[in-house]
């Protein structure tokens, strides 16, 4: 089938929901009165334990996910992609906030997960959850108690001790959001709505003085969480990746930052003020690379080839970073007349950051003394322009750029730097809109991530993404979702993920 | 004291006899309404027809005469006195805003949010003009959303800006999402605009400036009732301050609220009924071309209010049942207690309760914690105040206020699609909404 007949099949069926409507109304009169009020959940779970228990905050979500590629190919790259579900995925949400005293609370929040992908497809392909039980079922309790913290208030001061999230930023997409790390495992479908339930919560102490228009946060991170990457055997592994043996390495078990070792722990600060207008933030962390750079510490030889032994480690990194945004009322624009905007901006600095160099690991290879690493600063930084067009209609144009300082085509992936390049740009384009047919039940919303590169790569393949949400009720949400992916070579970044081209549901039920 | 509970309890049924009764009577027999050239000898004491007034030397768009003007008024000065009532009221308070909105299948969707609020200058609209100059903020809200699970935490900042015909930014708007634990600032939203799944409009909340538009008085016209409940939602539970949750019964629920006392013996509210038309240089393009208000005689309170679009069609009735949430400030104290929005091209209806409304005083330090973007991300609710008043059942929604064709037809234009027509007669059958089955569904669609 011809990408163009299968993007017409994907509209086809995104644009379902709007034929319901004529078509069965007798059923949709019915079906929207009895579920006006459906939550038995609400009423059966929520409602008799908070009225047990009244300093008891109890709330909780039920939510569905499923994706379906569109195609499938025996082989793609170095990997199989012989399975047609990407994500069947039931996430159960439990969040508790019990009032001790005045002020004080002990939050929780728990999370039980279970992806069907591993059992209800016959996949050769899908291997992962042999290896690691949670890519398929959250079954220990790191991952099913999510956050567990006491908070304590006070007018003018916050303290949160515990396993927790902390979330800087508020740009699409990660430019200061740097305390957690992040479960990966959608690799390029990840997006910023899901990053709160894919962040990986960190035990830290949390304390923010408030005074006046300003506030300054100061954490102390005594744990560490490294990012989980999407693993060989998992529906999202990138294919552009050889196996370890085709490139003639051997990678060791990983070296990571202790929480038993005083000097692995790690500090962030956050300075905020808001002044009319304009509010603007700074930040400073000095926190250790969620992700690991191979290190050469020695080779084998295997009798016809010299090995590099590669031993994945973290680098503590010092993290500069800026945050601002500004709104106004643009008067007489063209077409629209006064048209409300906000202009927001972040950027990163990221000092001495570890880069895998590939010619220093062949050195090491010939026998030299090198780790096979370089250091080099990035930047990555974004600028949002957000305007308000009539209908309802949302406008977002957002560039984001990642840099890297003397960057070298011999360098790998590091954090904050050009994908593969030195420089590397995404404009990003989001245009939602609800209907007004549809008494605003029905709304819609495309994303286009064109990433552009240089001066090695030029163009790596765009992502766009249209999604369309019915609201049933209060209680209960859906939307049907198409990614495509498409151009780009295939080692290059949504170029790789070609053929994984998807439809998707969520049926969302809060309580 | 027997007896006294006696007559209490006889005087109660007389008045509630009176109210179901009122306005099938105040149909049955002569006109409730009045043109301005009909007006009687005492309206006429009231009313100053002049059009050309004194303009205030150091903020011309205002009337010369000070604020809160005296008797004769102009249509302008009512106009103004309507003002010092938007949805919002212009005094610092407390209050838990419960709203919801239905379609005309029964779709129902309901939300309830703690609302603070902070006035940086003096209460009322005096505070407002004079208080401050154009381009300060002059009122901040804090709303702390707790219904649906949905929405729980979300919180919203609005930074109300005093505007005048050159500066026009209304406010700055931040966003709390604890789903992505974000303040984000947000763009303003359209002055004319419905909200999303909403008849309201983003001017219905924030209030018109009086000086946008041309004042000029229709008539004269007795309010009966504004807000309807249905048959099938016979009691209310209320949170009234200080005495707790009180449950009242809905047929006995009046415009004015328990304590106005110019309530004439039939119970109805005399009205001023005044049109003001958008002037197009200082608001262009907008999705409203006029509006009719009908003002009590005695405070100027906006009992109902009427939208007509750019063609002079009616678009948008809004119906309030008001109280005096602040006694302190007597006459300048009526609050929106309960109000109806009816979008007819949609023909969806909307609610908001302000249920627990309480005057308070922010200590500096609340002030400074309290209205702040950051403040949102701590997730605290600080001063909790509850509501019962949530429709339990779409049958239980409130029913579409009267249309009253008959009143000044001269320039209120109402043009109703025959299925609309349908629901209206089915709902005045019934005592409640009737909602559409089959294809009638999808007619109003």
């Amino acid at each position: 089938m011809s990408r163009h007949v299968r993007l017409l099949c994907a509209l086809g069926v995104l644009c379902l929901p709007l034929a319901i409507p004529s078509a069965h109304a007798d059923l949709m009169s019915t079906v929207d009165r009895s579920m006006a009020t459906f939550n038995p959940a609400g009423k059966y779970v929520r409602k008799p334990i908070e009225r047990a228990v009244p300093r008891l905050n109890f709330r909780g979500a039920f939510r569905q996910w499923g994706d379906v590629l569109i195609d499938t190919d025996d082989r793609v790259g170095f990997r199989e992609q012989d399975f047609r579900f990407a994500q069947l995925q039931n996430l159960l949400e439990l969040e508790m906030s019990y009032q001790i005293g005045p002020g004080l609370e002990l939050n929780a929040v728990t999370h039980a997960l279970y992806d069907g992908v591993y059992d209800w497809q016959n996949s050769a392909a899908l291997f992962a959850d042999r290896d690691d039980r949670t890519v398929e079922l959250y079954d220990n309790a790191e991952r099913l108690m999510r956050e567990l913290y006491v908070s304590y208030r006070r007018p003018g001061f916050d303290f949160l001790l515990g396993k927790q999230q902390v979330i800087w930023g508020k740009m699409d997409g990660q430019f200061i959001d740097i305390i957690n790390g992040m479960d990966r495992r959608e690799a390029v479908q990840l997006e910023t709505e899901d990053f709160e339930l894919r962040r990986l919560p960190t035990w830290m102490a949390n304390s923010t003085f408030h005074f006046g228009r300003n506030s300054l946060q100061l954490l102390y991170i005594f744990d560490f969480e490294e990012d989980r990457q999407a693993k060989p055997g998992t529906p999202w592994y990138s294919p552009a990746i050889p196996p370890p043996n085709a490139l003639g390495q051997i990678i060791l078990p990983r070296v990571g930052p202790q929480s038993s070792d005083f000097d692995d722990h790690e500090i962030g600060m956050r300075f905020d003020r808001s002044a009319g207008a304009l509010t603007y933030g700074l930040i400073y962390a000095w926190l250790w690379d969620k992700n690991p750079v191979g290190h050469v510490v020695g080779t084998t030889d295997d009798g016809a080839t010299t090995l590099v032994d590669l031993q994945p480690r973290h680098q503590r990194l010092h993290h500069f970073g800026v945050t601002a945004d500004y709104a106004t009322t643009l008067t007489d624009a063209p077409l629209v007349g006064a048209l409300p905007s906000v202009f927001r901006m972040e950027a990163l600095w990221t000092k001495g950051v570890r880069f895998q160099d590939y010619t220093k690991v062949e050195a090491a290879r010939a026998g030299a003394a090198t780790d096979g690493t370089a250091q080099h600063d990035t930047l990555r930084m974004a600028l949002a322009a957000e305007f308000g067009l009539p209908h309802n209609t949302t406008l977002i144009f957002q560039p984001s750029l990642y840099y890297t300082f003397g960057w070298n085509p011999n360098l790998g992936y590091g954090f904050g730097g050009g994908i593969g390049d030195e420089w590397t740009l995404i404009p990003v384009i989001f245009v939602s809109r609800p209907f007004a047919f549809s008494r605003d039940r029905l709304s819609m919303n495309f994303t286009a991530f064109p990433v552009v590169s240089g001066p090695d790569k030029e163009w790596q393949g765009i992502k766009t993404k249209l999604r369309v949400r019915y609201k049933f009720s209060q209680f209960i949400s859906t939307q049907l979702v198409y990614n495509g992916y498409d151009a780009g070579r295939p080692n290059e970044f949504y170029g790789q993920y070609d053929e994984w081209d998807n439809i998707g549901w969520e049926l969302n039920y809060e309580f | 004291m027997n007896s006294d509970q006696r007559t209490r309890g006889m005087g109660h049924r007389s008045v509630l006899l009176t109210m179901l009764l009122a306005p099938a009577l105040a149909g049955a027999g002569e006109p409730t309404w009045h043109t301005v050239e009909q007006l009687t000898a005492e309206e006429q004491a009231l009313f100053d027809p002049a059009e050309n007034t004194p303009r205030d030397p150091a903020i011309p768009y205002l009337p010369a005469e000070a604020y809160p003007f005296s008797a004769p008024y102009t249509a302008e000065e009512m106009g103004y006195r309507a003002a010092e009532f938007p949805h919002i009221s212009r005094w610092t308070h407390s209050l838990v805003d419960v709203f919801g909105v239905i379609t005309s299948t029964g779709y129902i969707n309901q939300g309830m949010g703690v609302s603070y609020v902070e006035q940086t200058t003096g209460p009322g609209l005096d505070g407002y003009m004079r208080g401050l100059a154009a381009g300060n903020i002059h009122s901040k809200w804090l709303i702390y959303s707790n219904f649906p699970p949905e929405t729980e935490a979300e919180q919203q900042l609005w930074l109300v800006y005093r505007t005048d015909p050159k500066f026009t930014t209304k406010m700055d708007f931040f966003v709390y999402s604890p789903a992505m634990r974000r303040v984000r600032r947000q763009p303003q939203p359209r002055r004319d605009q419905r909200f999303p799944d909403n008849a309201q409009t983003f001017d219905d909340v924030i209030g018109r400036d009086p000086w946008e538009m041309d004042w000029k008085l229709l008539g004269v016209d007795v309010l009966h009732q504004t807000v309807r409940y249905p048959g099938t939602r016979p009691t209310i539970t209320l949170n009234n301050g200080n005495q707790g949750f009180v449950e009242e019964n809905t047929a006995t629920i009046r415009p004015m609220g328990p304590d106005y006392a110019h309530y004439r013996a039939d119970a109805g509210v005399d009205c001023w009924v005044v049109m003001g038309t958008i002037k197009p240089d200082l608001v262009p393009d907008y999705n409203e071309k006029f509006l009719i208000f009908w003002l009590d005689k005695a405070h100027f309170y906006p009992l109902r209010s009427e939208k007509y679009d750019r063609n002079g069609n009616l678009m948008m009735v809004e119906v309030r049942n008001a109280r005096n949430e602040n006694p302190a400030r007597e006459g300048f104290g009526y609050s929106a207690h309960n109000t109806v929005y009816w979008d007819i091209p949609h023909d969806i209806m909307s609610y908001s309760f302000h249920d627990g409304h309480e005057p308070v005083t922010w200590t500096e330090e609340q002030k400074g914690m309290l209205f702040t973007p950051e403040f949102m991300r701590r997730q605290w609710l600080v001063k909790p105040v509850k509501s019962l008043s949530l429709v339990e059942n779409p049958d239980h929604y409130f029913l579409r206020p009267h249309l009253d064709r008959e009143k000044f037809p001269e320039v209120r234009k109402i043009a109703l699609a025959p299925e609309l027509e349908a629901r209206i007669a089915a709902q005045e059958s019934a005592g409640h909404l009737v909602f559409d089955e089959g294809s009638a569904a999808a007619g109003g669609q």
